[in-house]
């Protein structure tokens, strides 16, 4: 399949100043990250809190400049702009947000929301304004008379559905969807997952599925990447990287979801998510990892493949499977 | 056999709001046995969180005078005021980031709550928060005392809310979704933690949850709420595993470690101001009967020892074509 | 409107605001409420200083003229100095704040410290040094106060920016490609607006008190203007027998001033999002 988006040795650096007298250095949120988004498929990104997925959907998106790499889309290279140009030449790039309640304007109805992202993007008249949202809004499953409520009015799932009509509105071609099952119930959340597989096929949308959800993220990704400290740690098919994790990491991550049958299977992960503040030298992960050795310390993996469209960045994971 | 540590009966908590008279809970019944670990799950609006307020007895203002009875150690509590158990009910709230007071030490914080409820020496207390640090594995203990809440991480301040609930010597410990803002790899310590503690000191766990997967991770027993009223409870194995209230049946077949196809399930949860009469389950149930609407089904006991409270649970769901 | 429902079921604000409603109203029919709208400027020595009665029911002043008539035209004066007053610091301010809180750099610093210097200058202070420079008089009282006043305004609107700015409906705005033009007029300004609103209310009180005290150093409204503050200090000479002359034009300082602060203070209570968001 044909690469709709993607980014090589892509760098975010993130609370850079630099002032007359004070020159601070930021961290690096994103660091390194090569990715390759194929047309029509949902890609997962997940990892724990902190470990960049959000910084690095914002830079795909070109609301957070890069500090260094690139960024493709649609075969044309579109990084190293300027926030504004380069959210411009991304429009068929969008962004869902974590929390889609809060992303609307308190103080205006949803229609009008609804009808200003279409102004902004040159369709100003009225009419076609309504037909498209009362389309849109059909599309997700709500009612078009919803359109009048204010975004308190609603509820979660609903906000999340104005979320996704929002931007279809728009067209996109790559829809980010950052956390889109957070804090649903269970038989919202299968809604949800069934409206964003529906909207897939009907609009040939491809999906860029941040989660920290892994039993959500097998089900409804095609390909998966794990970050780690602002790095991919492996990478593959969602049936090759859930069946047989090669990176402990990605192992531990895992063996660390509840599931319903209550069993706990693998060693669990000491520690917390360390800050970026902080990379530890060598394999990122190896004050954390069971299998850390000496080399671990002090040697950067590289990417190798372990199969078939599944690339793992781990000295050790021939060992270690 | 012993008197359990909690036992709620025919608990009705009703609140006065400005759409009007909301009934959250309604006829709930629930047991924690001395040293078990029952869960509460059902999704948001369910009446979990009331439930759990009603037992520690901060009910919201504008709530009317709970029904029924809360019975902890054989007392009731709602009849003579929760003082009696106040302090020997420990408690894990939801939050982290948001249950400590910033400009406290994490050390005085918690001998506020210990001199409140017991007295003693200065001495006596530290080396006790200190045991307590210990048991719940917060790093370098002697260092945390002197720390202020945002110097710890989410999964650290967890712990040490669960210190802090640990402080009194209770005997039951609730804990009101204590992971949901964590990381999973956070969340499995937690919940690893948790279990340790209520094996080694005896404790009973009240365990508020809408995740099935950490629920069959840490309780024995569970009790399924929806709409305010407890619609099916039982082990938790054999609830998960053989669910037989058909919203139970239907919740689960939407996890995604279960779900065939992502089905959902139609309709929402009842408005608490608008509860539907009979069965609450009714104007979403795939194998509603005529009777569903007028008579509320009653809690029935199975063979196995299992209850639900619906008369049809052995019929089967109908296939929902996929659309 | 949800908010002036909620300032219905807040009693004490909803005092405020029947104050401040009437007082607009007496404000508007002045002269045709006032007894004798003709005191205004005329004077009638003979029957100066009489006590309350049926006729005089607040009594005369020293120049013989009804009270009750120069209270009641004196309400338009107050009220067209607080209004005046609060929407020029507005028009400084709000702009500034809305500048500064979006902007980040040397402008918004410079903007901010320029506001502290203002913030930094005592009112009664700089109205007086106007007055000698201006020739003391309402006009330069005015310009004191707005231009004491509108620092409140910028930092009121800086702070709404600021917490807009990093809010998730503007991040969700720029995602989707709109312009900063469109987010900051159309939905931070907004936003902004009942921060704004509770400052303009409270801002009005203060005014309308600050205003009287310059009355009553006589560096404000000039005789035989009917203002509150002049009059109380022209009564000064003729206590304690005739009580009457300070006392009801002290009592409709207070009682203005007093609505204007509960309407404010349950403005902010009905405004705050976070109580519009737990009500759902």
């Amino acid at each position: 399949m044909a690469e709709i988006l993607g980014c090589s040795a892509l760098r975010v650096e993130l609370g850079a100043r630099r002032g007359l007298l004070r020159h601070r250095a930021g961290v690096r949120a994103v660091d390194g990250v090569d990715l390759s988004i194929a047309e029509g498929e949902t890609f997962g990104i997940v990892g724990e809190s902190g470990c960049g997925k959000t910084t690095l959907a914002r830079a795909l998106l070109g609301l957070q400049r890069e500090s260094a790499g690139e960024i493709r889309l649609e075969g044309r290279r579109v990084s190293g702009l300027d926030p504004r140009a380069a959210r411009r030449v991304r429009e068929a790039v969008q962004y869902v947000h974590q929390d889609p309640g809060a992303a609307l304007d308190p103080w205006w109805r949803v229609g009008a929301t609804l009808a200003e992202g279409l102004a902004i993007h040159g369709v100003t008249a009225r009419a076609e304004q309504q037909a498209r949202i009362a389309e849109t809004l059909a599309a997700v499953g709500l009612d078009p008379a919803l359109a009048d409520r204010y975004p308190h009015e609603l509820s979660g799932g609903q906000q999340r559905r104005i979320g996704l009509a929002r931007i279809l509105l728009l067209r996109p071609k790559v829809v980010i969807l950052d956390e889109p099952t957070a804090g649903l119930d269970l038989s919202v959340q299968a809604a949800v997952l069934r409206l964003l597989r529906d909207l897939r096929a009907r609009f040939g949308l491809t999906y860029v599925f941040i989660s920290h959800d892994l039993s959500v993220v097998r089900r409804v990704c095609d390909r998966v990447a794990v970050m780690y400290l602002g790095q991919v740690v492996e990478e593959g098919t969602a049936a090759a990287l859930f069946a047989a994790p090669r990176h402990p990491y990605t192992r531990a991550l895992l063996a660390a979801a509840p599931h319903l049958d209550g069993r706990e299977s693998g060693p669990s992960l000491p520690g917390d998510p360390p800050s970026l503040a902080a990379v530890p030298p060598g394999c990122r992960f190896h004050p954390r990892c069971a299998e850390a050795r000496e080399p671990c310390a002090h040697t950067v993996p590289v990417r190798e493949a372990a199969g078939p469209d599944h690339a793992v960045a781990c000295l050790r994971w021939r060992e270690v499977a | 056999m012993s008197v359990p540590v909690l036992e709620v009966r025919g608990l009705g908590v009703r609140l006065r709001t400005e759409a009007g008279l909301a009934d959250i809970l309604d006829d709930v019944a629930l047991t924690v046995p001395r040293g078990g670990t029952v869960g509460v799950v059902g999704e948001s609006g369910c009446g979990k969180s009331t439930l759990l307020r009603a037992i520690l007895g901060i009910l919201p203002r504008g709530a009317e005078p709970p029904r029924g009875a809360i019975l902890f150690e054989g007392r009731d509590i709602l009849a003579d005021g929760a003082a009696s158990a106040r302090g020997r009910i420990g408690f894990v709230p939801q939050d982290p980031y948001l249950s400590l007071n910033p400009v406290f030490r994490a050390g005085d914080q918690i001998l506020e709550i210990m001199r409140r409820h017991a007295k003693g020496p200065r001495a006596g207390h530290r080396a006790r928060i200190l045991d307590l640090f210990r048991a719940v594995q917060l790093p370098d203990p002697e260092a945390a005392l002197r720390k202020y809440p945002h110097q710890f991480s989410g999964g650290q301040r967890q712990r040490l809310l669960i210190a802090a609930a640990l402080a009194c010597e209770p005997s039951l410990v609730v804990a009101d979704e204590p992971t949901t803002a964590l990381d999973v790899t956070t969340q499995r310590e937690i919940l690893a933690l948790l279990r340790g503690l209520v094996a080694e000191r005896g404790l009973s766990l009240l365990f508020v949850t809408h995740d099935f997967g950490v629920l069959a991770n840490v309780c024995e027993e569970v009790a399924v709420l929806y709409a305010g009223r407890v619609i099916e409870a039982g082990p938790t194995r054999e609830v998960l595993d053989a669910p037989r209230h058909p919203y139970t049946r239907m919740l689960l077949a939407c996890h995604p470690d279960r779900a065939t196809d992502l089905l959902g399930i139609p309709g929402t949860v009842p408005a608490a101001t608008a509860q539907p009469s009979g069965c609450r389950f009714h104007p979403r149930c795939p194998i509603i009967r005529s009777g569903c609407p007028v008579e509320p089904p009653a809690l029935v006991t199975l063979p196995d020892g299992h209850r639900v409270a619906c008369p049809w649970h052995a019929d089967p769901l109908p296939e929902v074509a996929d659309g | 409107m949800t908010a002036l429902r909620l300032l219905a079921r807040d009693p004490v604000a909803f005092l405020g605001l029947l104050i401040v409603l009437f007082a607009v109203i007496v404000a508007a029919f002045a002269p045709w409420i006032a007894p004798y709208p003709d005191d205004a400027f005329e004077s009638h020595i003979m029957q100066r200083l009489r006590a309350p009665s049926a006729e005089f029911p607040f009594g005369t002043d020293n120049l013989g003229r009804d009270i009750l008539s120069r209270v009641i035209l004196g309400t338009r004066n107050a009220l067209a100095v607080a209004v005046t007053v609060v929407l020029a610091a507005m028009a400084i301010g709000v702009p500034i704040g809305l500048a500064a809180g979006w902007r980040e750099g040397w402008l918004s610093e410079s903007l901010m410290r320029v506001t502290d210097v203002f913030l930094a200058v005592p009112q009664l202070i700089l109205a007086l040094a106007l007055g000698q420079l201006l020739a003391p008089g309402i006009t330069a009282a005015m310009v004191a106060l707005a231009l004491t006043y509108w620092p409140f305004f910028a930092r009121t609107v800086f702070a709404e920016t600021r917490r807009l700015r990093s809010s998730l409906f503007v991040d969700a705005l720029a995602g989707i490609g709109a312009s900063p033009a469109r987010i900051l007029f159309l939905h931070v300004l907004p936003n902004a607006a009942p921060a704004v609103l509770v400052r303009a209310t409270i801002g009005m009180g203060f005014t309308i008190l600050t205003a009287a005290i310059l009355g009553f150093l006589g560096v404000g409204a000039a005789p035989p203007s009917p203002d509150w503050g002049l009059a109380v200090a022209e009564a000064r000479q003729h206590l304690p027998e005739a009580w009457w002359f300070p006392t009801f034009p002290g009592l409709a300082i207070l009682l203005l001033v007093l609505g204007f602060n509960l309407l404010g203070d349950g403005l902010r209570d009905a405004a705050d999002p976070r109580l519009r968001r737990s009500r759902r």
